[in-house]
Order: C-alpha cells, then sequence, then structure tokens
C-alpha cells in the first residue's frame, strides 16, 4: 500500500535563525525535514538541527501528559484538573503576599516576539511586573550598546560590505545560515576580521584573526579608534552631521596606543593597525556584528558601545555595507506595558539596573534568586516557567537549585523532564515550534512569515491556548479575547495590511515594506539627542560615565596564584542550544559530552592529555571534567572555554551571580577565574 | 550536467555536510561513515571538503571487476550497486582522490551518488561552500569577484568613493 506524502511548509525554531523548511510528512507522521529554497533567510540550506526536529517531536521521552508532584512521586492528572489548580495556588498566593510575589519565566526555547509578549501580557494582566527570561543574560546587553549609541540596533549589511568584522560572534555554530551572507561579501572581496580568543569556525576564514584576551574587546575598539582618528581616516561628515561627543571621545581615546592596546588585550601593534586601516579603507562599507562573546563580562555595554562608536566614526551607520536600519514590521503588539502600568509594583531589579528595566521592561533573574532566597527586595514564592531550564543556564547553580525548590508554586511547561522540570510542582506539556502557528518577522529582509501546525497531540496545548485557558480561570479572559492562535494571528497581523491567507500562501516570507536605499534619510536618530551619542546624558544621568570608558577585566589585575587560569563559558557547539537537545541520540555520536578547552602547553603543564579528567575550580564552585587539547592557535595559553548546558559537567556550578555588568546587570560568565587540577 | 562544485576558500568545517552525509548511509552522525569529508587544518586554518568527483573518465568504474560500477544518466553519478560488489577494494585503490570508503559490516565499497540528484550535503552546507550547479556555472563567483574589483578601481580612479 502506498503512504500518501506532502510538504508543509514552516519555520524551523530550533535556534533562532528562523529557516524556511519543507516538512515531509507520510499519512500525517513527519519523516523528514529539507530547506525550503525560495525563502529569504535560509535559501534551501539547513543545518542538521532542523532535520533533529522529528526526532525532537517523536522522542520517546517526550512529556505528553500534566504532571503533579506528590508525595508518592509523579501523578498524572488531566489538564483541566492542572489549570485548574495552578489557578488556585496562584490566587491563594495573589491573596497572601501580592500579586508581585508571583512571576514568569520565558525560556529561549519557546522564542521572542509573539510567545515573548503573550507572556508579557499574562504577567501583568494578572497584576505583577515580574517578567523573567533568558534577556538577563543574552541579547539585551547588545541591544543596550546599539540603543544607547544608535537609537536602535541596525541590522548589519553583511553580503554589500566591503570589510566585515565579527566580534565575539561565531556565526557558523549560533546563527549557521548567516554565514552564506559572510561567504557571498568574501566571494565579492570583502575581508573578514574575527575578533574572539577562540579561533572559532568562522575565524578559520577570516583575512584578521585579532585574538584579545576574554573582556578587552573594548579597549581593541578604542585603539582603532584613536588609530582612525590619529590617521584622519574617520568620516568627518558624519560625525558632524550626525552625532554628538564627539570631542569628549577623541581625548578619550588618545590613551588607547597600539602599544598600550596590545599589552591590554594580548593584539599585536601590527594587528592593531592593519585592522584599522582596512577599515579606514573600506569605510563606510564596513559591517560589525557583535555576538554574545561581549556580554558577559563586567564590562560588557561599555565594550560594545566602544564598538558601535566605531561604526560612527566610519560613518557606517544606515548604510550600503554598513550596519542599516530597518523597518519594524507593522504588526499590534500585546503587551500591556501602557494599559496596565506596574513600575510602582518594584519590577525584580529594576533598582539596582534601572537600564534593563526601563529600555526592554525585563526584570533580573539573578535578582529573582535573592527575592526567593532572601525575600530581598521583597518575597517571590510562585512561578510559571515555560521551554526554559535555568538549573543549567543561569550562573551559579547551587544557587538556582535552592530558589526552585524554595518556591511555593513552580509550574514548569517542558517537552522533557529537564532538571528545572524535575523540581516542579506541576509539569505541562508543551508544545514544539511544528505543533503551533505564529508570525515571525525576518528583519534583515523586512519579511513577515506564517508558520503552521505540522502535528499535535492531544492535551498539550500551544502557548497560547496554555496562558489563554489560564488567564480565563483567573477571572482576566477579557485580556484574552481570541478562541485560539490564529484568530490572534489575524488581529496582530491586521495593522499590515497583509492576510494570514497571503502568508500562507507565500511561506517563504512576504515582504512588508521595501528595504531602502535612501539612507541616513529617516530623519533624527531614536535617541535624546536625535544623533548618534559617542556620549549619553541618559547614562550620565542615571550616574554612569557618558563615554564607553573602558574597564580592565578583574582577572586582567594581579595575578592571582590561587585561580590562575581565565575561564570562557558558553561558547556555542552545532548541534546543541543551550541545554537543549543532548537526548538526540545521533548528537551524542558526534558530540558525545563536556570537556574543557585547553592549550596544549597547560595540559603539558598539568600532566594531562586528550580525554583525561580535571577538577575546574571558581570561587563558586567546582566540576570534574575531561580535557580536550586544542591546536595551539586555537586558544591562548592560560584561556579555557567549557560549553554550557551539560548536566554531566555542568559549567554553571562555577560562574557567578553576584558580579554585573553595571548597566545591564548581565553575570560575569565569560572571564571566570579558576584554578585546574589533574584528578 | 551539474556538479557539487567545492570551494575550500569558502569553508568553514562545521561539517554540516559530513554529518547530513553519514545520516543518509546509517542514521547516525560517524563522521567516518560520511561519503564527504572535510579535512581541517588548524595550523594553517585551511578546510578542505573532499567528496567524489564522479570523472568523466572514471578509474573506479572501469577498474571494478564485478561490473558493480555504473554512471547514472540522468544524474551523472558514478554509482556502485552494493549487491553487486564483491568487496575487492580495487576501486578504493583506482580513487586518485581517496573518495571511495568501505563498509567493513557489509563488506561492500560505498561512496557518493549524488542522493539521486538532490545531494542533501550541499543542501546541509551552512556557508555556501559547496553548491550544485551546472558545470559552467561553477566559480562563476570567482569572475564575479574579479568584476566587482576592477569596477572599484576603475571607482577609484575616477574619483568616485
Amino acid at each position: 500500500m502506498s503512504s500518501e506524502r506532502e510538504i508543509q511548509q514552516t519555520l524551523c525554531r530550533m535556534c533562532d535563525d528562523r529557516c524556511g523548511i519543507d516538512v515531509h510528512l507520510e499519512d500525517g507522521r513527519m519523516v523528514d525535514i529539507t530547506g525550503n529554497r525560495a525563502h529569504v533567510w535560509n535559501k534551501g540550506r539547513l543545518c542538521v538541527k532542523a532535520r533533529a526536529a522529528v526526532d525532537m517531536v517523536y522522542h520517546p521521552d517526550r512529556l505528553l501528559t500534566p504532571l503533579k508532584r506528590t508525595a508518592d512521586g509523579w501523578q498524572e492528572i488531566p489538564l483541566a484538573q492542572a489549570l485548574d489548580e495552578i489557578a488556585e495556588r496562584l490566587v491563594e498566593i495573589r491573596e497572601r503576599d501580592g500579586a508581585r510575589s508571583v512571576s514568569v519565566w520565558k525560556g529561549e526555547a519557546i522564542g521572542f516576539g509573539q510567545q515573548e509578549d503573550i507572556a508579557r501580557r499574562f504577567i501583568h494582566a494578572f497584576g505583577s511586573p515580574n517578567y523573567l527570561s533568558n534577556d538577563s543574560m543574552c541579547y539585551a546587553a547588545r541591544y543596550f550598546g546599539y540603543k544607547l549609541v544608535d537609537g536602535g540596533w541596525p541590522i548589519a549589511d553583511l553580503e554589500n560590505a566591503r570589510v566585515i568584522v565579527m566580534w565575539g560572534a561565531n556565526p557558523p555554530h549560533a546563527h549557521p545560515n548567516m554565514t552564506q551572507y559572510i561567504t557571498a561579501a568574501r566571494r565579492k572581496g570583502a575581508k573578514l576580521v574575527v575578533v574572539d580568543p577562540r579561533l572559532s569556525a568562522i575565524a578559520r576564514r577570516a583575512d584578521v584573526h585579532a585574538q584579545p584576551h576574554p573582556g578587552t574587546d573594548g579597549a581593541l575598539a578604542w585603539g582603532l579608534m584613536r588609530e582612525l582618528i590619529r590617521t584622519g581616516a574617520y568620516d568627518k561628515e558624519f560625525v558632524e552631521r550626525h552625532t554628538v561627543g564627539f570631542p569628549e571621545l577623541s581625548a578619550y581615546a588618545a590613551t588607547f596606543t597600539p602599544e598600550m592596546v596590545e599589552q591590554e588585550t594580548g593584539v599585536p601593534v601590527a594587528t592593531v593597525i592593519e585592522v584599522a586601516a582596512l577599515m579606514g579603507d573600506a569605510a563606510p562599507r564596513v559591517a560589525m556584528y557583535v555576538g554574545n562573546g561581549l556580554e558577559h563580562h563586567e564590562n560588557g555595554v561599555n565594550n560594545i558601545r566602544a564598538v558601535v562608536s566605531l561604526d560612527a566614526l566610519l560613518g557606517a551607520v544606515d548604510r550600503e555595507g554598513g550596519n542599516r536600519f530597518v523597518e519594524p514590521a507593522p504588526l499590534r503588539t500585546l503587551t500591556l506595558y501602557d494599559d496596565v502600568p506596574l513600575t510602582h509594583l518594584g519590577p525584580l531589579g529594576a533598582d539596582r539596573f534601572p537600564v534593563l528595566y526601563d529600555l526592554r521592561q525585563e526584570c533580573h533573574t539573578m535578582t529573582a534568586m535573592g527575592a526567593i532566597l532572601e525575600g530581598d527586595p521583597y518575597p517571590l514564592r510562585a512561578m510559571v516557567l515555560t521551554g526554559a531550564n535555568p538549573l543549567l543556564t543561569n550562573p551559579n547553580t547551587e544557587r538556582v537549585r535552592r530558589a526552585f525548590e524554595a518556591l511555593d508554586l513552580l509550574v514548569v511547561r517542558e517537552l522533557f523532564m529537564t532538571e528545572t522540570a524535575a523540581l516542579a510542582h506541576y509539569v505541562l506539556p508543551a508544545a514544539s515550534f511544528l505543533e503551533r502557528s505564529e508570525l515571525h518577522t525576518h528583519a534583515k529582509h523586512q519579511a513577515i512569515t506564517l508558520t503552521c501546525r505540522v502535528c499535535g497531540f492531544p492535551e498539550v496545548q500551544d502557548e497560547y491556548q496554555f496562558w489563554h485557558d489560564l488567564a480565563h480561570r483567573l477571572d482576566m479572559g477579557a485580556y484574552f479575547p481570541w478562541d485560539d492562535e490564529t484568530a490572534l494571528n489575524r488581529w496582530l497581523l491586521e495593522p499590515s495590511g497583509l492576510t494570514l491567507e497571503e502568508l500562507e500562501a507565500h511561506p517563504e516570507g512576504v515582504t512588508y515594506s521595501p528595504l531602502t536605499t535612501a539612507p541616513l534619510e529617516r530623519g533624527p536618530f531614536a535617541t535624546a539627542s536625535g544623533k548618534v551619542e559617542f556620549a549619553s546624558r541618559y547614562l550620565k544621568d542615571l550616574g554612569y560615565d557618558e563615554l564607553p570608558t573602558y574597564k580592565s577585566p578583574e582577572y586582567r589585575g594581579t595575578p592571582d596564584d590561587e585561580y590562575p587560569f581565565v575561564l570562557v563559558t558558553g561558547a556555542r557547539k552545532l548541534l546543541y542550544m543551550h541545554s537543549r537537545f543532548r537526548n538526540i541520540a545521533r548528537f551524542r555520536t558526534a558530540e558525545p559530552g563536556p570537556e574543557v578547552e585547553m592549550h596544549p602547553d597547560d595540559a603539558r603543564a598539568l600532566g594531562v592529555g586528550e580525554g583525561d579528567l580535571v577538577t575546574v575550580t571558581s570561587r563558586v564552585g567546582s566540576v570534574t571534567i575531561p580535557v580536550h587539547v586544542m591546536s595551539p592557535a586555537e586558544i591562548r595559553p592560560g584561556e579555557l572555554q567549557i560549553t554550557h548546558g551539560w548536566s554531566e559537567a555542568n559549567v554553571n556550578l562555577l560562574t557567578h551571580d553576584d558580579r554585573f555588568d553595571p548597566i545591564s546587570g548581565f553575570p560575569l560568565m565569560k572571564s571566570v577565574e579558576v584554578r585546574v587540577e589533574k584528578v | 550536467m551539474r556538479i557539487v562544485a567545492v570551494d575550500p576558500d569558502s569553508c568553514v568545517a562545521c561539517r554540516n555536510c559530513e554529518y547530513t552525509c553519514a545520516f543518509q548511509q546509517t542514521g547516525d552522525f560517524d563522521r567516518a561513515r560520511a561519503h564527504i569529508r572535510v579535512a581541517y587544518y588548524p595550523a594553517e586554518r585551511a578546510c578542505v571538503p573532499f567528496t567524489c568527483m564522479h570523472c568523466a573518465e572514471a578509474w573506479c568504474m572501469e577498474v571494478c571487476p564485478a561490473g558493480a560500477i555504473a554512471r547514472n544518466e540522468e544524474t551523472g553519478a558514478v554509482e556502485i550497486d552494493a549487491a553487486r560488489c564483491a568487496g575487492c577494494k580495487m576501486c578504493l585503490l583506482a580513487c586518485p582522490f581517496g573518495n571511495i570508503g568501505f563498509d567493513e559490516a557489509d563488506g561492500v565499497s560505498g561512496k557518493c551518488d549524488l542522493c539521486g540528484g538532490d545531494p542533501r550535503c550541499v543542501g546541509s552546507c551552512i556557508s555556501g561552500a559547496l553548491e550544485y550547479v551546472e558545470v559552467e556555472d561553477a566559480f562563476a563567483f570567482r569572475r564575479e569577484a574579479l568584476d566587482t574589483r576592477l569596477r572599484h578601481v576603475l571607482r577609484l580612479d575616477k574619483g568616485r568613493p
């Protein structure tokens, strides 16, 4: 009997690249995933994570029934009962400790945009400002760097650049299909500069690999600015017409001589001069992209601001081949910050890190741990968490564990029984991206795609249905009037003039407005001064330096005999997305387990070889982990790297949850002082 | 005729092609079983993908005593018929590029068959180093790069930015 094969076109959300995919089904069951050749972003190409979505969806360990923790272990209960009980508990806790003692936590696995905004809407409608997410340690610090200088985060116009600079970013592993845009530029003669302490996958193709010590990128950016100013190679007209603070910037840059930069960063004098010359020659067609590598430091935002200031010196802001502003998608927004302002309730972290709440309405997850454990600044009692695994991904795991164990109510929505779900009072089965329909914006191409529900399981709700059903049990159904996600999608899309039917007919993406070719003609920049701000009055008023001043990382100070190594954590690997996909069997064949990446000289000095076990210890904790001896070119002596997300050797047992970037509140995770001992 | 054009200068050795091919062969990600291999040399930062060139004069095919190797007229691929393969390994000796493997479990040679005309390695090449293109279009980007450089030089010559 021949089976019926059909293809449904949607987007992959195994990572946030959101590539167009063709899902192949036989008798309604997924059998294969291939690339959608017409899709604006990936043009048919896919990394191997996409095909593994089939295995993830049908995985034997998939949670398909609501679970309740009881004295006798997990008990399966009907969905309606679970939602009734959760609603009842939430009301009790709100009556006892106030609405702000309840929070939601939205994980990276759920995505951003629409799904993020539904969670934000829910908690505000409930009366609490405490929306927590992965953005306490990803994305937001870069957003601030760009927002504070340029008034927004423009998109690197990679394929039209003559010089591309990757700062702490490794697209082949982190945003795989960004790599083809870099190739397209290089094939037209563009030079590639990669700034990374490690020889990353993208650095393999670099014309110049600048290898700064972790956290010193800002000194390199200042050194490049000094060179451009000194040689007169900066864009004087752009600086004159479109920026404020140049005299201050210029004066501060003067101390960053190439010799000083070499001393601080380890990047040779000749490399500093070479990169500055490459940039000056190619300006304004210099496209720089900043990755997460710059965020997890005590001076992250200012290092990023320094890089963004460099963009402006090159006149590469809002220019073809530089960084281009894009039009936002004309969609409705779901958040209630204007309708139901709750700032007076003291969003967690807003007092310590005012920028985090003011510019992103993010609460601070590390502060939330203190609220749970010490009632500081006030008690946090309940959390509804969806698609996140902070027990592997947040810093200082032991404290995270204690905090989650201390909650009066923890509800976790998940595909699998994760380390975090195991601590929950209720675990609800969550829908994967292939089991829901939502709108996605591809800002670079100013296009929208609608994803489709390819499959589904009974008792497994999509995100919207979950928040909707819980809201209606909490007398806040008025905020969730749409019967299902399709009705919601239709409402969100309305202002665009596009219809769901048009989007369904064009899974390759529909352009919502043509890409502009008129740079710098869209009026003032979205900063307080209307110009690019080398010096920020906004930050000054909050008590910060107005310039992106450079602060040398603590480990660069006095040598510490007790903790002589500096550990970078969280470099991304191709097959894993943070803590996810460790249960895909073939991924384990290829990348079997955690490892500490080490220079061969250090391995020799420690008397260890490939695969030997060592104990890595920081002031926070220690892990035992096998050694991976790198090639001498791939990492510097004295520097180590461990990727996060492994329960077998969880690197966040070592990371600090009390040393922060003062502007973003991001934790120090990429320059951790450690010692290493042979086991 | 379409070929898998391989451009080492664009390859980042991400290994997506190897995993995809291994998965096609075995359902697992054992790279040793892939019919495309990427050699990576960190000191030189060299990334070199290797796969069957489907030679016009295919020595593997000529040397095969079992007549197990034949050209697929539709795709141009030089293919091994596992059912006829005697496991003599003559094709491994004959291939000047080392692009034929041997499956010890089944006792037969194995090589790229272009996945029947839609090579999965190309679909998983996120750098664009692999392209499945008409032979006359392969490496056209090198001509285009020269064009771009010349246009830039000419613009500068005429005093334009």
